[in-house]
């Protein structure tokens, strides 16, 4: 025999119920002050609390419907384990509903979860597979998109550059490029301006800007043809087009996953246009095209191997070009090696002189 | 911890404050913030924590102030305590229109499940606890979220709700439907859930939303007439300082109206 506290609600007690003490005995329950005996037949049962976790017995007479509810876990748990067996079958439809819920509610929580997991899920797969992904969105943009891309920062950045378009160094690096550019898909523009900084960039589209101090740090034409060949492989290989993608992805995906809308994705954009970093497999995919382009273009490849040597004896001059180009002397050597195993090429040197030109 | 027997008087119509005494030794909590005055003789003391019965330590004290926090409380309660020799009074005001609900939790059970947010202040021994909807529905749709505020005791305490108030008293079985958001408190015999509207045609243009908050007795309930988000949401909409577009009577003339109504 168990005592369980429990709240009677019945007709002609308060509405908010009244604390009664439930007795067990054997096959009848019986409630005591007011003393009460449960009916032994039409009980409901049903999971009552905010936790759930209490049990309510209810049951209707002639003077209306009475619920009997014990909200404390423990006690409805003494009670399950010490009711009369006429209550079995409903306690056994019970436990089924329960388990029914419990499996619905599991089911709404995962949904609910991967709901909010999805973004950072996808955001992941992002990052893990950025390089392919961007591969893929790249060649699907046309190429007037890309050269507008590339003309919008470079009317950004103009005004910095001081360019030396018509000086003779200028109409060298066109001829360069032109040799290096033949049959490409691409229209090329190419721009001399007038910094000290040892560097050249290529921005998607095809415009490249080489700095004047770069054509005065090389020793001979050959050279200079080798770090164009270099950048023109960037706007083949759409480089800097992928770099574009990879970010905008990573914004979008970052503000999906964070509800993070609005924090400049166009601003962030454009620092990663003007900045313009390649990978470090991006550099070494461009020097090995660029490589084969001076080859087809008959050109000295060995030009290249050469600045990369200038570039490592200068490890102390300003180093623009040396942080985002480490290792020069490593992609030195890889140069001289691939070269070292193909069939020496008969080049006719470029000869030009003065060099470096006017700039 | 044994309750402290509070008598206390209800003052003001639509915005309302409470006032209560307090015998010698007696003390009260409230939210902080909540009073609005006290006379000379009661103390005021500001604990970590609910200020209900000893918490055990640091950790029981910090896991108290962090429930606090999930129902939207602030970290510290105000403990008002009665050191004169008399009878001393302290009053604490509701924050929003509404009316102040005094509950004596014996009655009840010993528990209350009310609206988080909506405690102003009870006996010292009532402890604020918080009660987390296991039903998945009744938590995103409700009205009221996952998480509830639970007071535990057998004292008086305060809750307020906005607009005017309904208390209905539901018979085993009986089910009273809700709009969303105008629950405030009910007795843990009640069972809180949500029920579709039924019809696609009124869920997208009934204007009462998809679901119906479902109380299931028996048990006491009470119901606010107008929630604070609703006031807020109404206000907002009718500042055009803040975006809103005041909605005049008169809507034909327009920009006119508002130049020929006088109002501005």
């Amino acid at each position: 025999m168990s005592q369980i506290p429990a709240r009677l609600f019945s007709p002609g007690l308060p509405a908010a119920g009244q604390d009664v003490v439930l007795l067990v005995e054997g096959k009848t329950l019986r409630i005591l002050e007011p003393s009460r005996y449960l009916p032994e037949r039409g009980i409901q049962l049903r999971r009552v609390g905010f936790d759930l976790k209490g049990l309510e017995l209810a049951w209707d007479d002639g003077a209306g419907r009475h619920a009997l509810q014990i909200l404390d876990a423990q006690a409805a748990a003494t009670l399950i384990s010490a009711l009369p067996p006429t209550l079995h079958e409903a306690l056994a439809a019970l436990a089924l509903s329960g388990r029914k819920q419990r499996r619905a509610r599991r089911l709404g929580w995962s949904a609910l979860a991967l709901f909010f997991a999805t973004p950072l899920l996808m955001l992941g797969l992002f990052l893990a597979f950025a390089d392919p992904i961007a591969g893929w969105i790249a060649e699907r943009i046309p190429l007037e998109q890309e050269r507008k891309l590339g003309e919008a920062s470079f009317t950004q950045m103009k005004a910095e550059l001081q360019l030396r378009d018509d000086s003779e160094g200028a109409q060298k690096l066109r001829e360069l490029g032109q040799r290096l550019t033949q049959g490409s898909r691409y229209n090329y523009e190419f721009h001399l301006a007038d910094k000290t900084e040892i560097n050249a960039f290529a921005l998607p589209g095809g415009i490249i800007v080489v700095h004047s101090g770069l054509i005065r740090a090389t020793t001979r034409p050959e050279e200079l043809a080798g770090v164009l060949a270099h950048e023109v492989q960037h706007v083949e290989l759409r480089h800097g087009l992928k770099n574009i993608v990879k970010q905008l992805g990573l914004t979008g995906l970052w503000m999906f996953a964070t509800g993070d809308i609005g924090s400049g994705l166009a601003g962030s954009a454009a620092t990663q246009l003007l900045s313009l970093k390649f990978s470090r497999d991006a550099e070494r995919e461009a020097d090995a095209h660029g490589l084969d382009s001076l080859l087809r273009s008959g050109i000295d490849p060995r030009g290249m191997p050469d600045f990369f040597r200038i570039l490592a004896d200068k490890a102390g001059a300003p180093p623009a070009m040396l942080s985002t180009h480490p290792q020069s002397a490593e992609r030195e050597q890889a140069l001289r090696d691939k070269l070292a195993s193909l069939p020496p090429v008969p080049a006719k040197p470029l000869g030009w002189q003065p060099w470096p030109p006017a700039l | 911890m044994a309750m402290d027997v509070i008598d206390y008087e209800i003052f003001g119509n639509e915005m309302q404050y409470v006032e209560i005494e307090l015998d010698p030794g007696e003390a009260a909590i409230g939210e902080a913030g909540a009073m609005m005055m006290m006379q000379d003789g009661i103390n005021m003391d500001t604990v970590f924590g609910d200020g209900a019965a000893q918490q055990g330590g640091l950790f029981g004290k910090l896991l108290g102030a962090g429930k606090r926090l999930l129902t939207g409380e602030s970290l510290f309660t105000t403990i008002f305590h009665n050191e004169g020799v008399g009878k001393r009074r302290v009053a604490f005001a509701a924050p929003y229109p509404g009316k102040i609900i005094a509950v004596n939790l014996a009655e009840l059970g010993g528990t209350l499940l009310c609206q988080k947010d909506s405690f102003l202040c009870a006996a010292r021994g009532v402890s604020l606890g918080i009660a987390f909807q296991q039903k998945l529905g009744a938590g995103l749709f409700g009205g009221e979220g996952f998480i509830m505020q639970k007071l535990d005791g057998d004292g008086m305490a305060f809750v307020h709700a906005g607009g005017t108030l309904a208390v209905k008293d539901l018979a085993p079985g009986e089910v009273l439907r809700v709009d969303t958001g105008c629950v405030v408190a009910f007795q843990p015999s009640v069972d809180f859930d949500i029920q579709y509207v039924g019809k696609i045609k009124s869920a997208l243009f009934g204007g009462e939303g998809l679901f119906f908050a479902t109380l299931r007795g028996p048990g006491r309930v009470w119901l606010q007439s107008l929630p604070l988000s609703r006031l807020a949401n109404r206000i907002v909409m009718a500042a055009p300082a803040a975006g809103g577009r005041s909605r005049e009577e008169g809507s034909l003339l327009g920009g006119f109206g508002n130049l020929l109504d006088g109002d501005d």
